[in-house]
């Protein structure tokens, strides 16, 4: 009972803190919805608000050309009436996050991250409670401005992180359906599948203490997320009357990247400045960098598989091709599952003031550039860059500390010691 | 960029840990589990690089090069495929011969003209009209009360239509107490009166006829214009290829294979007359499907303030239009502009006391648009504009002439046409401020004939059906020679330029073109001409489509050397680890076999 109170508290403060924002500052939530950081052409609110106008007005909202979003959220959308729309779709987004820090209390509670089935830290006992890392992801600044945002991703971090919660409380038929409703929403999460079939099997390996040949426990499971696939494509394909158009106006823009309204990521810029006739050859680049690290990561940290998904959620927050705060936000809530490797990582502070000096001078140079006209593209450009390698510094460097704690079960002798890669 | 990301891919890969380089206590062997993840994580890298980074790369930087039939486009640039003839149809009415005098007349006075027509390639058929009159005058000898049947009404249709293939219908009719024959052309028709005196018809015996050679030499004057400026079009384009001939393509054998037979033509045209066609070329207009013209009233003060143009278009020039829309089609839009004044270079106006009127300066024309305040558009939407000024003087400076000539209307050579309406003309017909659909007639008139010599359209013969027609053979031609030679431009570029792209969209213009051209060709020397002009608009429309297409010009300038500085900055980064680390790898199980 005593934590089930403090669960309470914890939810009940930070719904108070998101109604306030929302409440007694009734134009802040437009405000955010405007940035660039938080509303990407992909997930904004305000196109899933001009789809939704066009969808009520029985006018395919694919039409204009303006609205990517997946058409079951339409329907979701629909379902609220209009005259209650702005304060029920508040209610829902902070139910959103309350539903994501419910999972990841759920998978701080099963303790993975500290021992998985092959792997048990020698530093298991350093480590956050559940209610400590749903309050570092519930009162972080990013996930806040997020929720305030209406971003449509929060919807897509919400089933990736029910995905895991699920599949470290040994279920992996939900575990699997919620990564194909993540997937269905944006594409990229289909990359987190390969992991998340090796977090099920470890899982169920170690509850049932029988151990069904990998090779077909993957094929089972893939061939079920490519139904659930279907399925949602087939559901919303009724939704849209009948029509495939939704398929064009939402994977092929995250996929081929027609609209280059500059985000926090690094693919805008680039693809202003490239050659038309380099295009396709630079998406394909830039799509096998992101997904070629799932291959990689998965063999060489086979043994937690729970750190791969946190590595490549880290990596997707760079490198994806429309990526925002939320994604951050993300990665900044499975990070605290690995308290005990904080002590093991090196440029922590290098890092964080990275991100900190980001995310002050973003705002500005956006700011600089596109009301103020005193600075240019260049501006903005350079502080995603510093941004990214703020980022990209904690993801290696976090990767570095899990592969020096596994290292040290092999040899005991060196901990505490300074070591150098050769 | 990729730095941070490569970081990661390298720190999972290369992870041996070791003790600081000051201790010089060697590092422990690794564990072959250790050796075999880091073998297997090479390879997954790998394995995305070559089994789908290698097909992105092939699949998306290939160029696509549709073929093109680059000898048959090169032939018709060098006007092998395609030798253009004009063959006329004349027709020759003859109610009061008898069929075997009017054959032999027909013959003489074939005879008579091909003695006079030294360019082979235009030339003029003669053949007797089963004219309308003649079957009824055969008709005469049956009983008057036998109705004509339907046959022969039928029959008399087809004469019609028979009669609309001839370029010229020369009417021949027996005219007592004249001495010679003279001949009168119609201005509104393709018809050719010649009258004769009874006693100069040729019996079928006789060899030379003075009414066959009048003939002959009143037709050879007729098509005389028409002629030269065909043959000026073919030796343009045949100079064209002169100086085109160092292509890869053309051998000189075949360069001065061509100019032989084109230089024909040169002979027909003495350099006056090349001069003179010249200098009309350069004013007609490039050719357009559609052409806008603007029909602008400009005066100096606050009167007139209307006109009454869109009657007057209707009246005077739509029917115009309508008749040249085989050639081209026209927009049609009007503006009045008041207060509009001269720009200060012009000089003021100057009185004239000898003839009462106030003159311009001959040289001051050509800057008597006020480009910088007059809103007259450059161009509006596709096609380019031809702007008609009428101009109506201040009551005080009128009327307004050119100095020496007395001329009241001039032409500027691919722009437009001005016409100054003087007051005292207007005054009789306009009413209040507007002036009126006389009051602008004449100069709508002049603006028909201005718009006609913009058009390319011949100054001779006076018969307006008949320059429609001459306009539709000088089209054809010129179209047909200019869509050839983009034609071998497109050829020539693609042999030229190995690394541009060529869409199937060019590749299907061509195509479209090159059997277009072929029905031209074809429509020329079977003298259906409307046939023709409206092949060759489709060809050239085409040609030019492919030629300009937009994805085949963005690659023309972009050589080699460049694609390195695209590929090296991004791929550079991701490539070293990755190469570094597989040849390490590499290195690593040599020595091992070496150590076995």
């Amino acid at each position: 009972m005593v934590i089930d109170r403090r669960k309470a508290l914890l939810f009940g403060s930070a719904t108070t803190l998101r109604l306030l924002l929302f409440f007694a500052f009734p134009s802040l939530p437009d405000l955010l919805t405007g940035r660039v950081e938080i509303s990407t052409p992909v997930t904004s609110f305000k196109r899933l608000q001009e789809g939704l106008f066009l969808y009520t007005h029985n006018v395919s909202p694919y039409d204009g050309g303006v609205f990517h979003q997946a058409p079951l959220l339409l329907s979701l959308f629909a379902l609220i009436p209009s005259s209650l729309f702005s304060p029920l779709t508040s209610l829902l987004y902070i139910a959103l996050d309350l539903l994501c820090a419910n999972a990841l209390i759920q998978i701080a509670e099963s303790g993975e991250a500290g021992s998985s089935r092959l792997f048990t830290s020698p530093r298991n006992e350093l480590k956050w409670d559940g209610i400590a890392i749903g309050a570092a992801y519930l009162f972080n600044p990013f996930t806040i401005a997020t929720c305030i945002g209406r971003p449509i991703s929060v919807f897509t971090n919400c089933a990736i992180l029910y995905a895991i919660a699920k599949a470290v409380s040994g279920k992996p038929m939900s575990s699997i359906l919620a990564l194909g409703l993540a997937s269905y929403l944006s594409l990229y999460p289909i990359l987190l599948l390969p992991p998340l079939i090796l977090l099920c099997y470890d899982r169920q390996a170690r509850d049932k203490k029988e151990t069904p040949p990998i090779s077909t426990f993957a094929i089972k499971y893939t061939s079920l997320f490519f139904a659930t696939k279907v399925w949602f494509l087939y559901i919303s394909n009724i939704l849209t009357g009948g029509s495939w158009e939704f398929i064009s106006s939402t994977y092929s823009v995250q996929l081929l990247l027609p609209d280059l309204t500059p985000n926090m990521g690094l693919w805008w810029y680039f693809f202003i400045e490239m050659f038309d006739s380099f295009r396709e050859f630079f998406l394909g680049v830039f799509w096998l960098h992101l997904g070629g690290y799932v291959g990689g990561l998965c063999i060489r940290v086979r043994r937690q598989p729970l750190f791969i998904i946190t590595t490549l959620l880290g990596i997707f927050a760079i490198f994806k091709p429309y990526p925002s705060l939320s994604d951050t936000s993300l990665y900044f809530a499975m990070l605290p599952l690995y308290r005990h490797i904080f002590p093991l990582m090196r440029y922590t502070f290098f890092a964080m003031a990275t991100i900190l000096y980001a995310s002050l001078l973003g705002p500005a140079f956006y700011y600089l550039w596109i009301y103020a006209g005193s600075g240019n593209a260049n501006f903005f450009y350079a502080i995603t860059l510093v941004w990214s390698l703020g980022l990209s510094e904690i993801v290696a460097d976090s990767l570095f500390a899990v592969l020096r704690d596994e290292w040290e079960v092999e040899r005991p002798e060196m901990k505490g010691k300074d070591v150098r890669q050769i | 960029m990729m730095a941070p990301g490569t970081e990661v891919g390298e720190g999972d890969r290369d992870y041996r840990l070791t003790l600081p380089a000051k201790s010089s206590k060697k590092p422990p062997p690794e564990l072959s589990e250790g050796i075999r993840v880091r073998g297997l994580v090479i390879v997954s890298f790998w394995a995305v690089v070559i089994f789908l980074g290698l097909p992105v790369w092939l699949w998306t930087t290939s160029i696509h090069r549709a073929r093109l039939p680059l000898q048959e486009m090169l032939d018709w640039a060098d006007g092998k495929a395609c030798k253009p003839t004009f063959p006329l149809q004349i027709a020759i009415e003859a109610p009061l011969l008898q069929d075997a005098e009017a054959a032999h007349l027909v013959h003489m006075t074939q005879h008579a003209l091909d003695d006079l027509n030294e360019f082979s390639a235009h030339h003029l058929r003669l053949r007797l009209a089963k004219s309308l009159s003649s079957p009824s005058r055969r008709n005469a000898s049956i009983p008057e009360s036998q109705d004509l049947d339907i046959g022969q009404v039928f029959q008399s249709y087809e004469d019609l239509d028979d009669r609309d293939d001839s370029a010229l219908t020369v009417r021949l009719r027996a005219q007592d107490g004249i001495q010679a024959a003279r001949s009168a052309l119609q201005s509104h028709s393709t018809i050719l009166d010649v009258a004769y005196a009874p006693n100069q018809i040729p019996s079928v015996s006789s060899s030379s006829s003075a009414l066959a050679t009048f003939i002959a030499n009143r037709l050879q004057e007729l098509f005389a214009e028409e002629q030269a400026i065909i043959a000026y079009i073919l030796s343009q384009s045949a100079a064209g290829i002169q100086s085109t001939s160092h292509s890869p393509y053309v051998s000189p054998a075949t360069a001065s294979g061509s100019r032989e037979i084109r230089s024909r033509p040169n002979r027909l045209i003495n350099p006056e007359m090349a001069a003179r066609l010249a200098s009309r070329m350069t004013r007609s207009l490039k050719y357009a499907p559609t052409y806008h013209i603007t029909m602008s009233l400009f005066t100096p003060s606050a009167s007139p303030s209307s006109w009454q143009i869109e009657s007057a278009l209707a009246e005077y020039l739509t029917p115009l239009l309508d008749s040249i829309s085989a050639v081209s089609n026209f927009t049609v839009d009007t503006q009045v502009q008041l207060y509009a004044t001269f720009s200060p270079s012009v000089h003021a106006p100057e009185h004239d006391a000898d003839h009462g009127v106030w003159t311009l300066q001959e040289e001051d024309l050509s800057g008597f648009i006020n480009a910088a305040e007059w809103p007259l558009s450059p161009s509006i939407g596709a096609g380019p504009t031809l702007n008609f000024v009428l101009y109506v003087p201040d009551q005080t400076t009128s009327p307004l002439v050119v100095k020496g000539s007395q001329a009241s209307s001039w032409l500027i050579p691919q722009w437009g046409g001005v016409v100054i309406l003087n007051a005292q003309d207007a005054n009789t017909t306009s009413v209040g401020s507007t002036l009126s659909k006389e009051a602008i007639r004449p100069a709508l008139l002049t603006f028909s004939h201005q718009l006609l010599s913009f058009l390319g359209a011949p100054q001779t013969p006076p018969s307006l059906p008949l320059q429609l027609q001459t306009l539709t053979r000088i089209r054809a031609a010129s179209l047909l020679l200019s869509a050839s030679s983009t034609m071998g431009s497109l050829a020539r570029l693609t042999v030229a330029l190995p690394s541009i792209a060529i869409p199937e969209t060019v590749s299907t213009a061509v195509d479209t073109t090159l059997s277009h051209l072929r029905y031209t060709c074809n429509a020329l020397k079977e003298g259906k001409f409307p046939e023709a002009l409206e092949n060759a608009r489709i060809a050239e429309a085409e040609a030019e489509r492919g030629f300009f297409e937009k994805s085949m010009v963005g690659q023309v300038y972009f050589p080699d050397e460049h694609k390195v500085a695209v590929y090296l900055p991004l791929l550079g980064p991701v490539g070293v680890p990755l190469i570094m680390s597989a040849l390490k790898e590499l290195k690593r199980m040599w020595a091992s076999r070496k150590a076995q």
